[in-house]
């Protein structure tokens, strides 16, 4: 009994215990529990915060990220805004203008649909002349639409200024509203193109991408490239008409030139023929010419028995003219000859001091008998020439006898050479009667004789100047007179040195 | 033996003669190997018939697959408006197979991908299959339960890369490309087997931001409440935006901001990208969001993102662990082309820098599929978004 007792008593002292240790325990735990939830609460807190933070991160990230995707449209629209500007500015045809606004400058631009008209005014009608992002029927169907409305689109055209999904001004608010109906798209910038001449127009891009938000810079970017638009099409017209204006000029020269080969043409022909004709007709001319000479010379000799003494002095007559018809058929055929180039100038050097000297000799007689001084100063590095010895020595000797014809009596010939770039030029100038300025130019025309006193004394063929010029352009060289009536005259020539 | 290859790319106006130029400089550099498989990417205006016909009739008997996309990324730099064709000539030691299913939306997105596995599968019969390549329609097919359909035939670790098609942004309609054919709503893909070696490697470069949350209910791709909260409460704590200007800003956020999935037992984050906000404050997510899983507010700049190109480049190669590569293919999430800016060619040229001389395609997609942790690929695939996926290959020597 005493043991149950002692048992009882130790278990209930062990439960008792036990007790305090589990009450102990749970204590603890419960304080764990409280000091865990402060934790967690903590935690709880902390994660909060660590949320408002990321809060606050996601909203400036999301500013940043607006504001670069912003940036990059502008840099991406500036970039092809710069492209299209240079592809545009280069073309200068008109009807190609429009067309190099191709759909993937409009992408980066921000638009997928584009479309152009012009107003052509004698038509009254607006005229489409591009339609990216459009096909053709819905092309066909907004040009209709404009053309109803025309007085609208052309009051925007007159005020100037660009209409957009975001113009905040009452001008143009109805047609902003009418639009997005007409174009099909949400939003839109719509700008006048105006050129300083000709058609004027209007630009219009758009996206049906309700997602896409305009802003000024996109409506600056249009209105820009509108402008350009202008500047490329005003461009393009003042290179048409500059171009129509040379090409016509260019066909009229055409023109004038072929007119003048074909005159030529017929004046070489003509002038061969001349050639030709003189020389068949002198050839005819010379044989009876000889026989003539020859028979009067035979009569004149006495051998067919004496003449009387009128007899003699027609036949003197007869042999006179007969030397000078002789000397006229035989200059006449040199020209024709020279003309036609059947004679070639054997050309060797000559010193032009001895030809001068030379031909004084010859004329010594008709000098001496009118008292002309006849004076040679050719320059030392203008003393020789190459030319066709006896050729050259008719040149002087026509000019200087020219010169002694219309010189009067004590006066003056000079013969002076001086070296120029052409050559040598030869000048020959006397104190004589002079050349009226209106027979300047038709002087050395073959028959061609000076209208004056001394040439109807004197008897002349008109044929002497123009073999002059004949030899000397044969020889290269160019032959001019100056004159001055009652001041005497100069005439001068080139012979190209080409030794 | 190596696989060979050729690539053409045209951004000629004429959409024929630019097929046809395309598949010209394709054959040339495939000099005289015949073609077995033709990769086409194209921008959307491409998508017609006769475009295929063309290259039908130039590329032999080769078949064809291939999808739209926003721009085509090849050797050459990046083209908005143009046709790229891959010609690939296999060894008798390597082993292909393509088809396409259609009409995928109008029924489950896991049977379509059960019947395209079933498809690529056929003459596969005791025949290793290393890899399968799937294009499908971004718009109307969900990304994640055609990756399903295909894991339930193909098994669940079976490698796949899947691209899903996409448009020039304007969200309407997307082409997917098998034989002379285009069609929209469908996926076609090519599984191949025998000696061909592969590395893959798949990153978004978004790092989470903010506490974790749980998604509390939600549907299919649609997320209806974040900690018993309609979901789209999160993001107006965040921005402290209203639901008109939430509405109004989505594609900026969608792209910068999107939902990270906690995967367990995966290291990296599943991305969602937000496709649409209902007027209860659902939101409509591409690809599936279940209910339970954990949550983050993911955070992108173009800095981690060229980071991430850099990864999974080098986890691309690394994969091939210094083996003969022949090609590299590229499936690009438009979400980075558009956060990438006028940075785009950037992306681009890291690729490059890896792959030096190899040749390299890719497109621009609305969606990716991939196994998530890439150094073992060997993982089960799922539907990404805002990723870069790099598929490098070559025959085994």
């Amino acid at each position: 009994m005493i043991e149950a007792g002692l048992l009882m008593i130790f278990l209930l002292v062990a439960s008792f215990i036990s007790i305090i240790i589990l009450a102990l325990i749970i204590v603890r735990k419960l304080d764990r529990i409280a000091a865990l939830n402060v934790e967690t609460e903590k935690l709880k807190g902390s994660l909060n915060e660590m949320d408002e933070q990321a809060k606050l991160i996601v909203r400036t990230d999301m500013e940043l990220n607006k504001t670069q995707e912003d940036l990059d449209k502008k840099i991406t629209g500036l970039y092809s805004l710069q492209r299209l500007s240079r592809a545009i500015s280069t073309t200068l045809e008109e009807g190609q203008i429009f067309q190099m606004i191709e759909a993937h400058y409009l992408e980066e631009l921000g638009f997928e649909k584009a479309c152009a008209f012009l107003w052509d005014d004698s038509r009254k009608y607006f005229e489409l002349t591009m339609q990216p992002g459009y096909t053709r029927e819905e092309a066909d169907e907004i040009i209709s639409a404009v053309n109803s409305q025309k007085d609208k689109f052309l009051n925007l055209i007159r005020s100037e200024k660009t209409l957009s999904s975001i113009t905040k001004s009452s001008d143009g608010s109805e047609l902003k509203a009418q639009i997005p109906a007409i174009f099909k798209v949400a939003s839109f910038v719509l700008s006048p193109v105006l050129p300083k001449e000709g058609e004027k127009g209007l630009f219009f891009v758009g996206t049906d991408n309700g997602e896409t938000v305009l802003n000024e810079g996109d409506e600056e970017l249009i209105t820009i490239l509108a402008n350009q638009l202008g500047q490329a099409l005003e461009n393009a017209r003042l290179f048409d008409k500059t171009w129509r204006s040379q090409q016509s000029l260019e066909q009229k020269v055409e023109e004038r030139t072929r007119d003048l080969s074909r005159a030529l043409a017929k004046l070489e022909a003509v002038s061969r023929r001349k050639s030709d004709f003189i020389s068949s007709v002198s050839h005819e001319l010379r044989t009876p010419l000889t026989s003539i000479k020859g028979y009067a010379a035979i009569l004149l000799t006495g051998k067919l028995g004496d003449l009387p003494k009128d007899i003699r002095e027609r036949l003197d007559k007869i042999n006179r003219h007969s030397d000078e018809l002789v000397h006229m058929v035989n200059d006449l055929l040199d020209i024709a000859r020279i003309e036609s180039g059947k004679v070639a100038m054997r050309k060797e050097p000559l010193n032009l001091k001895a030809v001068a000297e030379k031909v004084s000799d010859l004329l010594s007689g008709q000098l001496k008998e009118k008292h002309i001084a006849f004076i040679i100063d050719t320059a030392d590095n203008a003393a020789s020439i190459l030319a066709d010895r006896s050729q050259f020595e008719r040149v002087f000797i026509n000019l200087v006898s020219n010169a002694i014809k219309f010189t009067s009596e004590k006066g003056k010939i000079t013969v002076t050479s001086s070296k120029t770039n052409a050559g040598v030029q030869v000048d020959i100038t006397d104190t004589g009667c002079g050349i009226p300025e209106a027979a300047l130019s038709s002087i050395f025309e073959e028959f061609y004789r000076v209208d004056n006193a001394i040439n109807q004394e004197v008897k002349g063929t008109g044929l002497g100047l123009s073999l002059v010029k004949h030899i000397i352009e044969a020889h290269g060289g160019k032959i001019w007179v100056k004159s001055k009536v009652g001041a005497g005259s100069t005439f001068s020539f080139t012979i190209p040195n080409e030794a | 033996m190596s696989i060979h290859i050729g690539i053409g790319v045209s951004a000629l106006k004429d959409h024929i003669e630019a097929a046809k130029d395309a598949v010209v400089q394709a054959r040339v550099n495939l000099r005289s190997a015949k073609a077995d498989l033709a990769i086409v990417f194209s921008s959307p205006e491409f998508a017609h018939p006769t475009v295929l016909k063309t290259i039908r009739s130039l590329a032999g008997s080769a078949q064809i697959i291939g999808s739209s996309t926003l721009a085509v990324l090849s050797d050459k730099g990046i083209h908005k408006h143009a046709i790229a064709v891959l010609l690939l000539s296999f060894p008798d030691t390597v082993y292909y197979n393509s088809a396409c299913v259609n009409n995928v939306s109008s029924g489950q997105g896991t049977r379509s991908g059960e019947d395209l596995a079933d498809k690529l599968l056929y003459g596969f019969k005791n025949i290793r299959r290393d890899l399968g390549v799937i294009f499908s329609d971004g718009l109307k097919v969900p990304g994640s339960s055609l990756i399903n359909g295909l894991q339930e035939k193909l098994g669940s670790s079976f490698p796949l890369a899947g691209a899903c098609a996409s448009d020039n942004l304007t969200f309407k309609k997307t082409f997917q490309y098998y034989g002379e054919e285009v069609f929209s709503d469908s996926a076609c893909g090519v599984i191949w087997g025998g000696k061909l070696n592969f590395g893959l490697g798949i990153k978004h470069g978004w790092k989470p931001l903010g506490k974790p949350r749980i998604i509390t209910k939600s549907f299919g791709n649609v997320v209806q409440e974040i900690d018993g909260e309609p979901a789209v409460k999160v993001y107006q704590e965040y921005f402290s935006f209203d639901l008109a200007r939430l509405k109004k800003e989505l594609r900026l956020i969608s792209i910068l901001y999107p939902i990270g999935l906690r995967i367990p037992g995966e290291k990296e984050y599943l991305l969602r990208s937000l496709l649409a906000i209902e007027d209860n404050g659902a939101i409509v997510c591409q690809g599936n969001v279940p209910a339970g899983s954990s949550i983050r507010l993911m955070i992108g700049t173009r800095e981690s993102c060229l980071e991430a190109t850099r990864q999974a480049a080098l986890e691309a190669k690394r994969g091939m662990a210094g083996k003969n590569i022949d090609f590299v293919l590229v499936f690009d999430s438009v979400s980075r082309y558009i956060l990438l800016g006028r940075r785009a060619g950037d992306e681009l040229a890291i690729i490059k820098e890896y792959f030096k001389d190899t040749p390299v395609l890719g497109l621009y997609t609305y969606g990716e599929q991939a196994p998530l942790q890439s150094a073992n690929y060997y993982g089960k695939a799922y539907f990404h978004n805002q990723s870069v996926a790099i598929l490098a290959a070559g025959g085994q020597t």
